[in-house]
C-alpha cells in the first residue's frame, strides 16, 4: 500500500460538501432539540421562562435549514457531477454496480479481504443514501405537518393535506420520533463506515468530505 | 282529562300544524320571553360560533324570521352522554330548546310516547317535514352482519339513519361515536361499528365529534344553520371549523407553562398543584381540535386540563386507538408491549446497530487485508 | 293470544324491548330484551389497567362516573393501592351527586308522565294548586301567579301546534288518577327540576371537569389538586360553591322531590300490590371512610325476607348465556364467574326488520347474571331493603316515616310504587350525607392535608407480572361489579356485571325470569295498545341498556 502510488481526485463538488456538514450540523441540532420536545425536563423555574419556547424555536429554524439543504442536494444530484449524480444512487440497476455491491458486502461480511475500492460513493453507502434520503423526506414531512397545525388551513397545512389523511396526528408525532432513532442508526454506520474506509482504502476517504479530493489507485479517465 | 277531549286536542293540533308556522322569535314573545333575553342568548350564540359581536343582531333578526324547526334524535350504539349534555345546556337550556327553539319531534330518552305510538310520531314527523327537518344522531352505527348489533323498534338502526338521513335537510352525528365510530369501533369493533357519513354515504352530515359533544357547539350548529341557511365551514374531518378550527394546544391556559419548561411530574406534586402544564403526563392537547379551553363544559365550569388531567383528545376521529394509552403522549408502538415506549426501541436499535459495528471493528482490526491493485480499480 | 311489543321502551337509557302475553287485562308473561351491543369488555383486552376507567365509563353517560369508579376501585384493589383520604372523600362527593340528580332525573323527567297527565294539569285553578302545594311544602315557588304562568306556558305551546317530545302519549289513558292540580304542580316540577339538575352537576364539573363523563379519575386517587393557595386546585372558592350546590340539592330533595313523591304516590296506592318481582335484593354497600367501612351497609336478601340479611360472597356470582346471543365456552346451563367471563356475542334474532322475538330461543344482548343461582334485584329498593333489615339508623327513620305517611306495610315495599318511593328515600339519604363528606374534606385540608394520590404504584414497572382484583360500588342503579385480570402490565380480561344487567336479564336456564319480567307478571293492562302500565313497573326500575349490555 504504502509502496502504491496513488492519484489525488477532485469528487465531492463544494455543494456536495456544504450540504453535508449543513444536514449534518442541522440533524444534530434537531437531535438535540427534538429529544429535549419528546422527553423534557422540568427546566423552567418560572412562567416566565422561555425554555421549551426557546428549544421548539431552534428545533424549526434548524428544520428550515435541513429542508433547505436538502433540497438542494437533489437539485445537484440534477446538475452536479458523476459522482453527485442522482443514478449514482441505484447502482443496483446496473449488471456492474450489483456485482460491485456484492464484492462489498462479501468485505463488509468478512467474507473476502480485498477491499473494493470506490472512487465516488461505495455502492452499498449510496443504497444506504437512498434510504436516509427517504428517512429524510419523512422527517421533514411529518415534521412539518406537525407544525403547521398550529395554524389550520394557513398555506402549508392545505398543502400537507395529504400527510393529515395518511397519518393520525399521533401516528405522525411517533413516526417523527421513532425516524429520529432510525437516523441515528445510519449515522453510527456511517461514521463507523467512513472511518474503516478511511484506514483500509488509504483514500482519504473523512478528510474529503472537507477538501472534495480523495486518493484513488486509477488515475482519472 | 276525558279521553274524547284528548282526542279533540289532537285533531286540533294536528290541524295547527298544516296552517300556522310561527317564527321563533314570534314564539318566544308568546311565551312571555323578554326581548331582552332574547338578544342575550343571541348574543351568546354569536359568541359560541366564533363570530365578531356585531353580527348579534343579525343573529336575532334571522331567528325572528325562521319558523320553529323540526328536530329528530336518533341513538344508535350510544351511551346517551351527549344527551345528557343537551340536558345540561344552558344557553338556552334544555326547556327553552324543547320549548321554544326547536320542536324535537322524536327523542327516545325524554319523549312521552313509547313503543308504537312513538315510532308513529317518527314516521308522521319525517313524512309531514320531507327535506325541512334537522336529524340529529347519537352513536355510532353497526354495520356487521347485516347490522344485527343494533336495532329499535325491531329495525337495524342503519336502516333507520338510511330512511330518516334520507329525509332530512342535514344530518348532525353528535359525539364521537356519531362522527366516526367511536368508543364501539376501537380494535378490534366487534360489531363493524362506523360512523354516520361512512353508513349513510350521501347524507349532508355535519360532525360534532367529543365525548359527549359540547352541548353549546351543538346549539351554535343548529343556530348557525338557521341563520345563514347553510352548514357552518367544515374541516376536513367534517367539523365546522368555529369550533374545532384550533388545537387545544394553542388555546390551552397552561401553555405558558409549557413553553417555560415547567411540568407536572407527579400526580398531586408541586406544579400539579400549581397548574403547570400536564403534557408529560400525557397531554393530547397538542393533538386534538376542538373549543374547550374557551367553550368549557357545564355553563363554563371547567375542562379537562383545568381539572388537572391531561386531554385524552377525544374529538379526534379514532382517538379511542390513536390517542392511547391515556397517560403517555406518544401511543406504543405497535407490535411491542406496554412498556416499549418509542425511545426504549430507539436506544435499543441504536445500541444494537453500535454492538454490531464494535464487534464488526475488532474483527477487521485483527485480519489483514489484500491491498486493492490496478485491475480491481473501479473508473 | 299474541303478544304485545313496547319497542322502544323510551324515557330510560338506550334500546330495551318489552314483549308481554296479556290474558284477561292482566300480563301473564313477559319477556325483557336489549336489542344493542357494543363490546367492550373485549375492546378493553390487551389495553393499560390505568386506562380502563375511562374506557368503561362510556358503558353510560347517564351513570357517567359509575364505572369509572368500579373500574378504579377494582384495579386498586388488584394492585394493592391504598387512596389518601381526601381521595376517598372526593370520591364520595362526586357518587353522592351522581345518585342524587340521577334520581330526580329519573323521578321527573322519566318515570313522571307515567303517573301525571301533563294535558288535565290545562284544567287546574291554580289558586287550588297554590293551596295544594303550600299544604305539602314550604317550596317558595308556590303562589297561584307562579301556577299560572306554568299554565298559560303549557297552553301556549299546545297552542303552538307542535308538542313535540309530548306528541302521540298516553294523555287521557284511565290508569291516570291524579286530580288536576297536582298535574299542574308535578308539571311546574318537571320544569324546574330541568333547570336544578344541570346547576347541582356542576359540582362534577368542578371535581372533574365536566359532565356527562368527568375526567378526574385516577387509579391511585384523583387527579383534581388540592391547594387552598393555588387557583388551580381546590381552593376555598372551589369548596364553598360546591357547599352551596349541595345545599341546593339537598333542599329541592327535601321540599320538592319528596313531598311530590308522597303526593302522587297517594293517589297510586293499589300499585303497592303490583310489581314486586323476584324477591330477592341485593346491595354491595357504599360510601367507604378512611378505614373502608361502608356507610350504607351490603347484604343480600332471599324471598322478602327481611328478617336475614346475607353476606355477600362475590364468589357466588356467575353470569350464563343461555337465553342471552352469546357462546359459552361453560357450556349450557352452566354459568362463568366473572374472572374467567367470556364476551363471545353470536346473534341468533330473527333478521330486521321483524314483528316478535323468537322467545323460546335467544333472546337478548344481556346476559344472565345470578347469585348463588338466583335471580336478583338490585337498585335503591335493594339498597334501601338491605339497610333497613340491617338496621342502618337514617334509613330506618326515613322509611318508617314514609310507609306511616301513606298508611301501609313494609311488604308494600316489594312493589313498583315502592321502588318508586326507595329512590326517594335513597336520594334523600345521600343528600343529606353527602354535605358531611365535604366537611370531612374541608376539615383535613385544614390541617394540612393536600394529598389526592397514591404515587408508588403508579408505574406498571412497580406491578407484579400478574394480578386480578374486583371493583364493587354501589351506583344508583345498583350493585355493580368490575374484574379484571391484568398480564405483563396489560388488561388480560375485563367483565363488569351492572345493576341494569341483573335486572333486565332474560330467563336463566332454569326458567327463571329475570327481575323486569317477573314484576311484570299480574300487571293490570286497561287497553294493551296504550301500555302505559308496561312503562311504570319497568319506569320503576329506571332501566339502563347501554350499563346493561356494555
Ligand atoms: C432529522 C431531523 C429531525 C429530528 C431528528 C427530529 C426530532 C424530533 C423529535 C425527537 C421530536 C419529539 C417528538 C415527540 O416525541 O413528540 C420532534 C418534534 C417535532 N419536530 Fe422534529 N425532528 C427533525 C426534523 C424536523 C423537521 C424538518 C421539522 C419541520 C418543521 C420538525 C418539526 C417538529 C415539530 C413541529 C415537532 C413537535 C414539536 C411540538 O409541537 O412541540 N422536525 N422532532
Ligand atoms: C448527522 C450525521 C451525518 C449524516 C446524516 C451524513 C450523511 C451523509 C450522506 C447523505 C452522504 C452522501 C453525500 C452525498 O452524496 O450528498 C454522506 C457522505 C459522506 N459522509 Fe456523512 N453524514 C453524517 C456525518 C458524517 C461524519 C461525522 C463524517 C466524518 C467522520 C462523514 C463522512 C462522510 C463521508 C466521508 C462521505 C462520503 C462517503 C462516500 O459516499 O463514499 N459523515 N454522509
Ligand atoms: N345499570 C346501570 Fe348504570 C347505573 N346506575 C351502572 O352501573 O346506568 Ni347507566
Ligand atoms: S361519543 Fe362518547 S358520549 Fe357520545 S355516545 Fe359515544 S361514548 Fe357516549
Ligand atoms: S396542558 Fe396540554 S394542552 Fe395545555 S399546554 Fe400543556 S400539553 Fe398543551
Ligand atoms: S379529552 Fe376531550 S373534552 Fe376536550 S380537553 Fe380533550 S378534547
Ligand atoms: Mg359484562
Amino acid at each position: 500500500m504504502p509502496n502504491q502510488a496513488k492519484y489525488k481526485r477532485y469528487i465531492w463538488e463544494l455543494p456536495v460538501r456544504w450540504t453535508h456538514w449543513f444536514n449534518v450540523v442541522s440533524i444534530a441540532t434537531l437531535a438535540v432539540t427534538g429529544f429535549f420536545i419528546g422527553t423534557p425536563f422540568s427546566f423552567g423555574s418560572s412562567a416566565s421562562d422561555f425554555t421549551m419556547g426557546w428549544i421548539r424555536f431552534v428545533h424549526f429554524t434548524a428544520a428550515y435549514v435541513f429542508a433547505i439543504s436538502t433540497i438542494s442536494r437533489v437539485i445537484w444530484s440534477l446538475v452536479g457531477n458523476e459522482y453527485a449524480g442522482w443514478k449514482a444512487f441505484f447502482p443496483c440497476v446496473t449488471a456492474k454496480g450489483r456485482e460491485k455491491m456484492v464484492k462489498m458486502m462479501r468485505y463488509y461480511m468478512l467474507m473476502d479481504k480485498e477491499v473494493p475500492e470506490t472512487v465516488g460513493h461505495n455502492p452499498l453507502a449510496t443504497t444506504a443514501y437512498f434510504a436516509l434520503f427517504l428517512l429524510y423526506v419523512l422527517m421533514i414531512l411529518t415534521g412539518f405537518a406537525l407544525y403547521a397545525q398550529h395554524a389550520p388551513n394557513g398555506i402549508m397545512h392545505k398543502s400537507l393535506g395529504f400527510m393529515y389523511s395518511l397519518f393520525s396526528d399521533q401516528g405522525m408525532r411517533l413516526t417523527h420520533h421513532l425516524s429520529m432513532w432510525l437516523i441515528f442508526g445510519f449515522i453510527i454506520n456511517h461514521i463507523y463506515s467512513a472511518w474503516l474506509m478511511d484506514i483500509k482504502e488509504h483514500g482519504s476517504e473523512i478528510s474529503s468530505m472537507f477538501s472534495g479530493y480523495k486518493f484513488t489507485v486509477k488515475k482519472e479517465d | 282529562m276525558s279521553k274524547k277531549k284528548t282526542e279533540d286536542v289532537r285533531t286540533d293540533v294536528e290541524q295547527d300544524l298544516l296552517k300556522r308556522d310561527y317564527s321563533i322569535g314570534e314564539i318566544l314573545k308568546e311565551r312571555g320571553v323578554s326581548r331582552r333575553d332574547f338578544l342575550k342568548f343571541c348574543s351568546a350564540m354569536t359568541a359560541a360560533m366564533a363570530l365578531p359581536a356585531s353580527f348579534a343582531p343579525r343573529v336575532a333578526q334571522a331567528l325572528d324570521e325562521v319558523k320553529r324547526p323540526t328536530l329528530v334524535w336518533l341513538e344508535m350504539q350510544s351511551c346517551t352522554g351527549d344527551t345528557e349534555a343537551l340536558l345540561r345546556s344552558a344557553n338556552p337550556t334544555i326547556a327553552e330548546i324543547v320549548l321554544d327553539i326547536l320542536s324535537v319531534d322524536y327523542h327516545e330518552t325524554i319523549m312521552a310516547a313509547a313503543g308504537h305510538q312513538a315510532e308513529e310520531a317518527l314516521d308522521k314527523t319525517i313524512a309531514a317535514f320531507k327535506g325541512k327537518y334537522i336529524c340529529v344522531i347519537e352513536g355510532s352505527i353497526s354495520m356487521k352482519d347485516g347490522g344485527v348489533y343494533g336495532s329499535t323498534g325491531g329495525k337495524s338502526h342503519l336502516d333507520r339513519a338510511r330512511q330518516v338521513c334520507a329525509g332530512a335537510m342535514a344530518t348532525i352525528a353528535v359525539g364521537t361515536c356519531a362522527s366516526y365510530g367511536g368508543i364501539a369501533a376501537a380494535v378490534p369493533n366487534p360489531t363493524g361499528a362506523v360512523g354516520v357519513r361512512e353508513a349513510v354515504p350521501g347524507a349532508t352530515v355535519i360532525n360534532l365529534p367529543g365525548c359527549p359533544v359540547n352541548a353549546d357547539n351543538l346549539t351554535a350548529t343548529i343556530v348557525h344553520f338557521l341563520v345563514f341557511g347553510k352548514i357552518p365551514a367544515l374541516d376536513s374531518h367534517g367539523r365546522p371549523l368555529f369550533a374545532y378550527g384550533k388545537r387545544i394546544h394553542d388555546n390551552c391556559e397552561r401553555r405558558p407553562h409549557f413553553d417555560a419548561g415547567q411540568y407536572v411530574e407527579h400526580w398531586g406534586d408541586d406544579g400539579h398543584r400549581k397548574g403547570f402544564c400536564l403534557y408529560k403526563m400525557g397531554c393530547k392537547g397538542p393533538a386534538t381540535f376542538h373549543n374547550c379551553p374557551s367553550q368549557r363544559y357545564n355553563e363554563k365550569t371547567s375542562w379537562p386540563v383545568a381539572a388537572g388531567h391531561p386531554c385524552a383528545g377525544c374529538s379526534e376521529p379514532g382517538f379511542w386507538d390513536t390517542m392511547s394509552p391515556l397517560y403517555k403522549r406518544l401511543p406504543n408502538v405497535p407490535g411491542f408491549g406496554i412498556e416499549a415506549t418509542a425511545d426504549k426501541i430507539g436506544i435499543g436499535l441504536a445500541a444494537g446497530v453500535g454492538a454490531a459495528f464494535a464487534v464488526h471493528g475488532a474483527l477487521n482490526a485483527l485480519r489483514k487485508d489484500k491491498e486493492p491493485v490496478e485491475e480491481t480499480k473501479e473508473g | 293470544m299474541a303478544k304485545i311489543v313496547v319497542d322502544p321502551i323510551t324515557r330510560i337509557e338506550g334500546h330495551l324491548r318489552i314483549e308481554a302475553e296479556v290474558n284477561g287485562g292482566k300480563i301473564t308473561d313477559a319477556w325483557s330484551s336489549a336489542t344493542m351491543f357494543r363490546g367492550i369488555e373485549k375492546i378493553l383486552r390487551g389495553r393499560d389497567p390505568r386506562d380502563a376507567w375511562f374506557w368503561t365509563q362510556r358503558f353510560c353517560g347517564v351513570c357517567t362516573t359509575v364505572h369509572s369508579i368500579a373500574s378504579i376501585r377494582a384495579v386498586e384493589n388488584a394492585l394493592k393501592i391504598k387512596i389518601p383520604p381526601n381521595a376517598e372523600l372526593i370520591r364520595n362527593i362526586i357518587i353522592g351527586i351522581q345518585n342524587v340528580q340521577d334520581h330526580v332525573i329519573h323521578f321527573y323527567h322519566l318515570h313522571a308522565l307515567d303517573w301525571v297527565d301533563i294535558t288535565s294539569g290545562l284544567k287546574a285553578d291554580p289558586a287550588a294548586t297554590s293551596k295544594l302545594a303550600a299544604s305539602i311544602s314550604d317550596w317558595p315557588n308556590n303562589s297561584a301567579t307562579y301556577f299560572k304562568g306554568v299554565q298559560d306556558k303549557v297552553k301556549a305551546f299546545v297552542a303552538s301546534g307542535r308538542l313535540g317530545p309530548f306528541a302521540n302519549a298516553y294523555w287521557g289513558h284511565p290508569a291516570y288518577k291524579l286530580p288536576p292540580e297536582a298535574n299542574l304542580m308535578a308539571t311546574a316540577h318537571y320544569l324546574e327540576a330541568l333547570e336544578w339538575q344541570k346547576d347541582v352537576i356542576k359540582i362534577h364539573a368542578i371535581l372533574g371537569s365536566k359532565n356527562p363523563h368527568p375526567q378526574s379519575f385516577l387509579v391511585g386517587g384523583m387527579s383534581i389538586p388540592i391547594d387552598p393557595d393555588s387557583q388551580n386546585a381546590l381552593n376555598a372558592d372551589k369548596l364553598i360553591e360546591i357547599k352551596r350546590l349541595l345545599k341546593k340539592a339537598q333542599v329541592f330533595v327535601e321540599k320538592v322531590y319528596i313531598p311530590d313523591l308522597l303526593a302522587v304516590a297517594s293517589f297510586y296506592k293499589d300499585w303497592a300490590a303490583i310489581g314486586g318481582g323476584v324477591g330477592n335484593y341485593m346491595s354491595y354497600g357504599e360510601f367507604p371512610d378512611a378505614a373502608g367501612n361502608l356507610w350504607f351497609p351490603s347484604g343480600a336478601i332471599l324471598g322478602k325476607d327481611l328478617s336475614k340479611v346475607l353476606k355477600v360472597d362475590q364468589g357466588k356470582i356467575a353470569e350464563y348465556v343461555d337465553n342471552s346471543w352469546f357462546e359459552n365456552s361453560a357450556g349450557a346451563g352452566k354459568g362463568l364467574h366473572p374472572f374467567d367471563g367470556e364476551t363471545e356475542v353470536r346473534y341468533t334474532g330473527p333478521k330486521a326488520p321483524y314483528t316478535n322475538l323468537d322467545t323460546n330461543a335467544k333472546y337478548s344482548f344481556v346476559k344472565t347474571p345470578r347469585y348463588d343461582e338466583k335471580a336478583m334485584e338490585v337498585g335503591p329498593l335493594a339498597r334501601v331493603l338491605v339497610a333497613y333489615a340491617s338496621g342502618h339508623k337514617e334509613t330506618k327513620a326515613i322509611v318508617d316515616h314514609v310507609l306511616k305517611t301513606l298508611g301501609v306495610g313494609a311488604e308494600a315495599l316489594f312493589s313498583t310504587l315502592g321502588r318508586t318511593a326507595a329512590r326517594g328515600i335513597d336520594c334523600l339519604l345521600v343528600a343529606q350525607q353527602t354535605p358531611k363528606f365535604l366537611d370531612e374534606l374541608i376539615g383535613n385540608i385544614s390541617k394540612g392535608d393536600y394529598r389526592i394520590h397514591a404515587n408508588e404504584k403508579w408505574e406498571p414497572s412497580s406491578w407484579p407480572a400478574e394480578a386480578q382484583g374486583y371493583g364493587f360500588h354501589d351506583a344508583p342503579r345498583g350493585a355493580l361489579g368490575h374484574w379484571i385480570k391484568i398480564k405483563d402490565q396489560k388488561i388480560l380480561n375485563y367483565q363488569a356485571v351492572v345493576p341494569s344487567t341483573w335486572n333486565a336479564s332474560p330467563r336463566d336456564a332454569k326458567g327463571q325470569r329475570g327481575p323486569y319480567e317477573a314484576a311484570l307478571i299480574g300487571t293490570p293492562m286497561a287497553d294493551p295498545n296504550k301500555p302505559l302500565e308496561i312503562l311504570r313497573t319497568i319506569h320503576s326500575f329506571d332501566p339502563c341498556l347501554a350499563c346493561a349490555v356494555h
